[in-house]
């Protein structure tokens, strides 16, 4: 009864903060002259529905017409003809979901890092070029000169290590990317708000200029590094195991997305679970309680910053070897970190949240850029959900009106002067 | 002794009437049905536990709180007060326990403060200063102008604060435990000072916790408890036992029962010990001290004065930039807070609700904070639950933290119970050596009582306890020795026989010499 009281206050806040989100967008959808109702039904339909998808019933339920000319009823996530979007959006939450861990580790260490920029497109590029140079080594050493007549035991093993190689060398230089800022705040008391800012648009100069120049591979119109090859890939579930489902035949969903839900795991278990995590918790919660107690607070924010660094890292090698496949100019600028430091906003930095928020997120930018090729722009997206951001900071004021609105909540314990008698109110 | 200079007409200078205040966020019911009535002239105090609700009555008076339910009336009409600017207009002023000065301003500057006599925008600085000497000189209360205020001491900034609510003619007077930052002569000086404005006609209402203040200065004490006025009588009427019965609702101690020392090796000794404040500025400056096992040394002074920087050179939060720490014989001049602890240190921090604690995590992670990497708590790196939740019901247990739970919050417990989290803590494993830094500020009469009968045990069980407080009245009836630092300076330790209050205030004052000085300045 209790944890349903609690399930019950602590979700109520984001509905309320995502219902006045959208009441308080809806004046700039009336300012460009169209129905907010309509677009927020064409909105969510896009992110959220299934495919033909025409009104907020259709999020639930679908008539689909059968080849003889009758229709039936079907639940909308689990529709999948010609591909269903919430495979879709997952493709899309996978990284929002490494790069969101790793804002909420930095943040839980008391480090308002927003580094994650910086560190995914660090990440990205690194694995762009391990992706292809590593597999030429190989075949380099083993002597193939055709990758496609490599031996088969070759081939298997390569799919195998590869992969690994990359994300574990994005790992490190995203660790190493994030680790610098943290260095210069444990020990110059450089501020990591500042440091991480110039950390980002260092690495999006960098990859710009390492896709433009030496990593570019051909003469496209838009600059491109060379595709990564076939045994270095991700490779997603509609070309794998699930190919003949075709719920994921839209979408590059795949081994990344499991990657990125054990990450989230084992980012709960170090927070929640080890003395490593508790120290970085306490160290954020005030570090005079943590140097008080004895707790070395500057290894804990160095350690923190390296593992928030590794996420997003890894956020970007999922990004290249299991969706992009090569980084294109104007990648570098895509944001994705940035998302992940509002996403771990959102939710409250809990994992939990996270894994909620993210795919939420990803709806929301699905949803608007599709309905761009309306009426409405696609920025549209990016209003609502600050506008959501903006009302669930506003909590406490909210949690206020709510009680003096109902002087009266059910789920939470009456008015009492000790905690033990209740008073009438 | 009651005082009563002005016997004029007996209309309630102000008028609380069935105060409710309850705070959603919390979960607190500050005020419950809260009346009191204060007549023109009087001296009123208002007595309570932590949490009983005194400084939110007050706020509510000063508009800095809106109530729930009731009404305030300022001589027999009602008011509605709902911004300090409308109890201003009403003649309500307040001085609060932090001060609120400009400390680079001048003290004219910081009086006029809002309302400087000007002209056309400019301000006229010399009628500035001519109006804080005339308002100065018609209260009695002699102050320089031209003095910033980072220059004074802390006795003549609470006059400033008092001449500041005066300029603005206030007549209703509210003091937020006044007495708490000054020496004892600047005690008796403020008492004065309180009785010559309640002779102007003006009403005082002042939030103490020191009982023989009230004694001695209010006509009336109000006494709450839980949120609730649990009696308004006549000062001269109640002992002061009896007010600390009704405050805290059961019969305590109020002196502290104690053995002689049996004292033995030297645990802790610092020699020379120069350490930097905040600012970069030595804020401890060649002092030295020793505390042997089985006794307390009580190290008085007024706070600001190198006590703090003193105590975290000692536990290992603050550089020591020269000068030596041995503990045990061990030199551990920079030795890690961990290290310390490990040998047996235990500190009870000045600051329990950003030091001491961590107000945004549960009891659990609070009390296992000095011992999470050691075996049962946890192994290889990772948490085993079942012993930090059994630490935490022992400590529970064995110091009565009432409505503490294992694994809830603790944001909500009153100062005292927090104060036993932190006790508990720290002196599970019986420790060789407890640095305690005002371990009883702010806490009411029951729960001193405790901190200071556990603070005994321990000695007796063989602890060298190092004490700093600047209430002089805990020092001298827990120390074995007392040492008084002046300045950044240990002045000089005394036996306890030999101290009195009187040698100590003026140590603490820097010496006689310096004292006179110092009020001969504020005379000017």
């Amino acid at each position: 009864m209790k944890a349903l009281r609690r399930t019950l206050d602590s979700i109520s806040i984001p509905i309320i903060a995502i219902l006045l989100g959208l009441a308080a967008s809806s004046i700039f959808v009336a300012l460009a002259n169209v129905s907010p109702i309509e677009t927020y039904q064409k909105l969510f339909c896009e992110g959220f529905g299934p495919r033909g998808c025409q009104n907020f019933g259709d999020l639930l339920f679908f008539q689909v017409s059968n080849g003889d000319g009758g229709t039936s009823t079907v639940f909308s996530p689990l529709y999948g003809e010609g591909g269903s979007r919430i495979a879709l959006l997952l493709e899309q939450a996978t990284p929002l979901i490494l790069t969101a861990l790793s804002a909420a580790v930095a943040f839980q260490a008391g480090m308002f890092s927003i580094g994650m920029d910086g560190q995914f497109v660090m990440g990205a590029i690194t694995a762009a070029f391990l992706g292809y140079w590593v597999p030429d080594q190989i075949y380099l050493l083993t002597g193939v000169t055709d990758p496609e007549a490599a031996p088969v035991v070759l081939n298997t093993l390569m799919h195998g290590i590869v992969p690994l190689i990359c994300l574990s060398a994005a790992m490190l230089v995203g660790a190493i990317y994030s680790w610098i800022p943290g260095y210069i705040k444990v020990k110059l008391n450089v501020n990591e708000l500042i440091s991480t800012i110039i950390f980002n648009a260092i690495a999006v100069q960098l990859v710009t200029y390492l896709v433009n120049f030496p990593m570019r591979a051909d003469f496209n119109n838009i600059a491109r590094t060379r595709r990564i090859d076939d045994t270095a890939w991700l490779i997603p579930f509609n070309r794998g195991i699930f190919q003949d489902i075709e719920w994921f035949s839209g979408a590059r969903v795949g081994v990344g997305l499991i990657i990125a839900l054990l990450a989230a795991g084992l980012v709960w278990f170090y927070l929640r679970r080890t003395t490593a995590g508790y120290e970085q918790r306490m160290t954020r919660g005030t570090s005079l309680f943590a140097r008080f107690g004895g707790i070395p607070t500057g290894r804990a924010v160095l350690r923190a910053m390296l593992i928030s660094g590794a996420l997003s890292g890894l956020a970007g090698a999922i990004a290249i070897l299991g969706v992009e496949r090569r980084v294109v100019d104007g990648f570098a600028i895509g944001g994705t970190g940035f998302d992940g430091v509002l996403v771990a906003i959102l939710a409250k930095e809990s994992i939990i949240g996270i894994l909620l928020v993210a795919p939420f997120f990803a709806g929301l930018n699905l949803g608007a850029t599709n309905l761009q090729f309306g009426d409405l722009p696609r920025q549209l997206g990016g209003i609502i959900i600050s506008f959501i951001i903006l009302f669930s900071a506003m909590e406490d004021f909210i949690r206020q009106r709510l009680t003096a609105l109902l002087r009266w909540r059910p789920w939470t314990r009456r008015p009492t002067a000790t905690g033990g008698e209740s008073v009438s109110v | 002794m009651a005082f009563r200079s002005f016997e004029g007409d007996m209309t309630n200078a102000v008028e609380m009437q069935h105060i409710r205040k309850y705070f959603p966020s919390s979960q607190v019911l500050a005020c419950d049905d809260v009346s009191l009535s204060v007549e023109s002239g009087e001296v009123h105090a208002i007595v309570g536990e932590n949490g009983a609700g005194k400084t939110t009555l007050m706020s509510i008076l000063y508009g800095l709180l809106t109530p729930d339910e009731g009404q305030i009336l300022i001589k027999d009409s009602p008011v509605r007060i709902t911004h300090p600017n409308d109890a201003i207009r009403n003649g309500i002023g307040m001085v609060h326990q932090h001060f609120k000065l400009v400390p680079s301003f001048t003290i004219a500057q910081n009086i006029m403060l809002g309302i400087e006599p000007n002209h056309a925008g400019f301000i006229n600085g010399n009628r500035e200063v001519e109006q804080v000497r005339n308002l100065a000189e018609s209260f009695g209360l002699p102050v320089n102008p031209d003095l910033t205020v980072r220059e004074i001491s802390v006795g003549m900034q609470q006059r400033v604060e008092i001449l500041k609510i005066l300029q603005r003619n206030a007549q209703i007077l509210i003091l937020d435990e006044p007495t708490a930052v000054l020496t004892p002569q600047e005690v008796r000086e403020f008492l004065t000072v309180v009785r010559r404005l309640a002779g102007t006609g003006r009403t005082i209402l002042f939030i103490t916790h020191k009982l023989a203040e009230v004694k001695a200065i209010a006509d009336q004490v109000t006494t709450m408890r839980r949120g609730r006025n649990v009696g308004t009588h006549f000062a001269k009427d109640q002992t002061i036992r009896e007010m600390a019965n009704l405050m805290v609702g059961r019969v305590v101690t109020l002196t502290v029962d104690k053995g002689p020392a049996h004292p033995g090796e030297t645990v802790l000794q610092a020699e020379n010990l120069l350490v930097a404040g905040a600012d970069g500025i030595p804020a401890v400056f060649g002092a030295s001290l020793d505390v042997r096992a089985g006794e307390i040394l009580g190290v008085a002074g007024v706070s600001g004065n190198g006590q703090t920087e003193l105590v975290e050179a000692i536990v290992g939060m603050r550089p020591v930039d020269g000068g030596t720490i041995s503990y045990r014989g061990q030199d551990i001049t920079h030795a890690l807070v961990r290290q310390r602890r490990e040998a047996g240190l235990a500190h009870i921090p000045e600051d329990r609700m950003t030091t001491g604690l961590n107000l945004t995590t549960n009891l659990d992670e609070n009390v296992v904070v000095t011992r999470y990497q050691h075996k049962p708590y946890s192994q290889q790196g990772i948490f085993s639950f079942a012993p930090v939740r059994a630490l935490a019901q022992e400590i529970i247990d064995k110091f009565a933290v009432k409505s503490a739970r294992v694994g809830e919050t603790i944001k909500t417990l009153s100062g005292g119970n927090l104060q036993k989290i932190v006790l508990g803590r720290e002196l599970k494993g019986d420790p060789k050596l407890i640095i305690a830094n005002q371990p009883t500020r702010g806490l009411d009469v029951g729960s001193i009582e405790f901190v200071h009968k556990t603070l005994i045990e321990a000695r007796d069980k063989g602890a060298a306890v190092l004490l700093v407080s600047v209430e002089l009245d805990e020092i001298m009836a827990l120390s074995d020795r007392i040492a008084v630092m002046f300045a950044g300076k240990v002045l000089a330790v005394l036996d306890v026989k030999e101290a009195t209050e009187e040698k100590l205030g003026l140590l603490m004052a820097g010496s006689l010499e310096l004292h006179e000085a110092d009020s001969e300045r504020a005379h000017v």
